[in-house]
């Protein structure tokens, strides 16, 4: 089946899938569903009672939580809480059709406090949809508890109470104790979850927090509101209990108004499915956003990690290569290793908090396997490559110094040496009896010397030249230029250089006379030095024959090695008869 | 005549030293660094000075730096620059400012010893001593793009280039086994060619013709 490419607003690179489309359609129709019942409660309300005004809150009730509900499931099609949210509203919406549909008072008898259980449940499972913690699960299974079972006292065993189709006994005690035990369990459940939301919301990050707050904060207020209400506002101020419930009703009604809230701070933005990732897998490279990125799209953690698996370092990278230290999987951070073929190729870093479910970043996982696989080839190609570069770099490096020692120690020490040693020479001659022989001999053996010296002068010259280490680039250039059998034309700006760069742009203009003289027949050379935005511009031109190639030679190869090493250019245009052009381009930020 | 020495290397150093006390001249200092040297100049204000262009700290061209403030500083003295290696560029560093008192040699002319005083002689007292290493450079460099030094003849221009080294007509007649009217007849014929105006004074002469070597 062809996947079509719809580009959202929102996200322009993910695509919404066929299986999301229909998603998209079932909770449209639910809508529809929700609206519809809301408007029949509204057309059965007793419009002249005084009870009007807290009845009209039931089917308000239902639409505020059926948004709420439907927004969350549409922005996290794979988190509970968007269903969650809806069984709050139909809970709210069947303990409240009792009051205006009277064939279903038993059904509302039943359910009763049931939407309190349901609210309980909600701010425990903010904002992955899952209950964690034992202390959470323990709750959420205990407002259950207190609200199906101890409510049941209430209409079994009282036939004038909310239900008499109900009731199967008159036992007034055992109404009393009912309500008694559900009172006190209520609120030692109220009391538990704004303990747990309270340490939620102090150990949470900052950025949680931002999306924790509005939820947490309004529901600590509310679960202590709501057993405050019955057990000491009503008797306080003598308020009759439909106000109170009215009340609490009203106080829940909020609750997911502070979800819709916390949703729009950020933290819940909409998330794609597995199916949608599968559908960016075969999007072309062009238009596919990072690996990274699709799946923070996916899980909905902006805080997600991809990291890649060094089998030969035994470690793991980031997607820039840089080693990363491998956190325990804790209660915040999740981790999930990623395998391809048995092999371990890399591991999803996730906020435990944002993403509930291990299970679906195992999926997305196994559905990104070859992609992370192939991304993890290349963050290693990328770390090899730099770590070749460093190695090139250092190997020129060192090659540099170690011809400025060498040029170095010849100076101090074996050329001295040859001065002195014809020195000694030439005293020996004076001594010796003029006409002797030995006069003769002495003065050939310190013009031998001085030969010698002559040919170490021209040894030194080519490790590494003179002026270069007293000058610096645009003097040894100049020397260059005034050896030159053919006229040679430069002009030179002169800069502080790193040594390098230096060297290596002196060696480019070098091996560009020596061809020039040996090969091209030129009668006129002009050579360049210029800087423009931290680039050196080395140029040697010749009116020669032309035909010079860089590949041809081991001189010319060499220098664009070097070149290339410090990450410069180099070319050359030398078309037959045509003279030949070498323009070399290196970057010498200081 | 009173000579400061400025070298790094303590055997050359020495060396130097007793080379120039036995060739006649009063080593009143001798320095290691360029700041010790100029230092000893401020203070001896002797009639010539000897230099390393190499010296610490940097081992760069702090010599040659020295050797061209002093030329600046002090007319009266003559400075006498030893290197290594030889280039024109530094030559003509060395030969602007005042005129003449100014040489430039390779280390290794030293052990020539009766021409090396001879030619610190001559820069004490206004002169010049050029390399012939550097002068080959300026005059090959010359015959390139200057046609009037490249119609003389080889004969001339070895004479040219012995001129501008700073030596006499006597010494370039021995030195060519030539008689001293057939140098002087080479070199007014290279004055004309060059079309340089003639002067009595040698130093002066030497100067025009370095000028006219290194013109572009």
């Amino acid at each position: 089946m062809p996947v079509t490419r719809r580009r959202t607003a929102l996200h322009p690179a993910v695509t919404r899938s066929t299986l999301a489309r229909s998603l998209d359609r079932a909770l449209l129709s639910l809508l529809v569903a929700g609206v519809l019942f809301a408007l029949l409660q509204f057309a059965l309300i007793p419009y002249g009672s005084p009870e009007a005004p807290i009845l009209l809150l039931f089917p308000v009730d239902l639409l505020i939580y059926l948004a709420a509900g439907l927004l969350a499931w549409y922005r996290r099609p794979s988190n509970r809480l968007g269903p969650l949210i809806l069984a709050a509203g139909g809970s709210v919406f069947l303990s409240g059709i009792g009051t205006t549909l009277p064939p279903l008072v038993p059904i509302a008898a039943v359910a009763a406090t049931l939407p309190l259980a349901l609210v309980v449940h909600l701010l425990h499972a903010f904002p992955s949809g899952r209950i964690r913690g034992r202390v959470s699960r323990t709750t959420v299974a205990a407002a259950y508890v207190t609200a199906l079972l101890l409510q049941a006292p209430a209409y079994l065993f009282d036939p004038t109470g909310p239900a008499p189709q109900l009731s199967v006994a008159d036992v007034p005690w055992g109404v009393a104790a009912g309500s008694a035990v559900q009172g006190i369990a209520g609120v030692a459940i109220m009391i538990t979850t704004a303990v747990v939301l309270a340490h939620r919301l102090l150990v949470a990050h900052r950025d949680q927090r931002r999306v924790l707050v509005p939820l947490y904060g309004y529901g600590i207020v509310t679960v202590l509101f709501l057993p405050l209400s019955t057990h000491l506002l009503a008797p306080a101020f003598g308020l009759p209990s439909a106000i109170v419930g009215g009340l609490q009703l009203f106080a829940v009604t909020l609750v997911p108004i502070a979800i819709a809230l916390g949703m729009l701070r950020g933290g819940f933005a909409r998330t794609g499915e597995l199916e949608e990732l599968g559908t960016w897998l075969g999007a072309s490279g062009a238009e596919r956003p990072a690996l990274t990125a699709a799946l923070t799209s996916t899980l909905g953690d902006p805080s997600l990690e991809v990291w890649f698996w060094m089998p030969q370092r035994e470690t793991y990278v980031d997607v820039q290569g840089d080693p990363v230290a491998e956190p325990s999987a804790s209660a915040r951070r999740g981790i999930e290793v990623v395998e391809l073929d048995g092999r371990r190729i890399g591991a999803i870093v996730y906020d435990a908090n944002i993403v509930g479910e291990a299970e679906l970043v195992r999926t997305a996982g196994r559905v990104l396997a070859i992609a992370l696989d192939r991304e993890r080839l290349t963050a290693e190609l990328m770390a090899s490559r730099r770590a070749l570069q460093f190695s090139r770099e250092r190997l020129v490096g060192a090659a540099d110094s170690e011809r400025r020692r060498i040029a170095q120690d010849l100076h101090d020490s074996l050329q001295m040496q040859l001065v002195l040693l014809a020195l000694e020479a030439q005293q020996l001659a004076k001594g010796a009896d003029p006409s002797g022989a030995m006069a003769e001999r002495a003065t050939e053996l310190r013009k031998g010397i001085d030969a010698a010296a002559a040919e170490l002068r021209q040894i030194v010259h080519a490790v590494m030249p003179a002026a270069l280490v007293e000058r610096g680039l645009a003097a040894a250039v100049q020397d260059l230029a005034d050896r030159m059998p053919i006229p040679t034309f430069v002009e030179l700006e002169s800069r502080t250089l790193p040594p390098a760069v230096e060297s290596t742009a002196y060696f480019v203009v070098a091996e560009a006379l020596t061809n020039a003289v040996k090969h091209s027949e030129a009668t006129r050379i002009s050579v360049r030095l210029a800087h423009r935005n931290d680039v050196l511009h080395v140029g040697v031109r010749d009116d020669g024959v032309g035909g010079a190639l860089l590949n041809r030679g081991a001189g010319l190869r060499g220098i664009a090695d070097r070149v290339d090493v410090l990450e410069g250019s180099i070319t050359i245009e030398s078309p037959p008869g045509g003279g030949t052009d070498i323009h070399a381009e290196v970057p010498c930020v200081l | 005549m009173r000579v400061v020495i400025g070298e790094d290397e303590a055997l050359l150093r020495r060396g130097l030293h007793l080379l120039l006390e036995e060739g006649g001249f009063d080593v009143v200092a001798s320095t290691g660094d360029a700041a010790g040297l100029e230092a000893a100049v401020e203070e001896h204000r002797p009639e010539l000075v000897v230099t390393d262009i190499r010296m610490p700290p940097t081992h760069t061209d702090e010599g040659l730096v020295a050797a061209v403030g002093i030329r600046e500083r002090y007319p009266g003295t003559g400075v006498m620059v030893l290197s290594q290696y030889v280039q024109r560029g530094y030559a003509v560093e060395l030969l602007s400012g005042r005129n003449g008192g100014v040489g430039y040699l390779l280390k290794q002319r030293i052990a020539a010893v009766d021409t090396f005083l001879d030619d610190l002689r001559r820069v004490a007292a206004g002169g010049t001593a050029l390399d012939p290493d550097v002068v080959a450079v300026m005059v090959a460099r010359a015959r390139l793009s200057d046609s009037a030094v490249g119609s003389l003849t080889p004969r001339q221009r070895e004479v040219l280039a012995l001129m501008a080294e700073g030596r006499s007509n006597a010494w370039i007649a021995s030195a060519l086994f030539l008689t001293e009217k057939a140098v002087v007849q080479h070199t007014s014929r290279i004055y004309d060619a060059l079309d340089l105006p003639v002067d009595s004074d040698a130093h002066r002469r030497v100067l025009a013709v370095l000028r006219y070597l290194n013109r572009t």
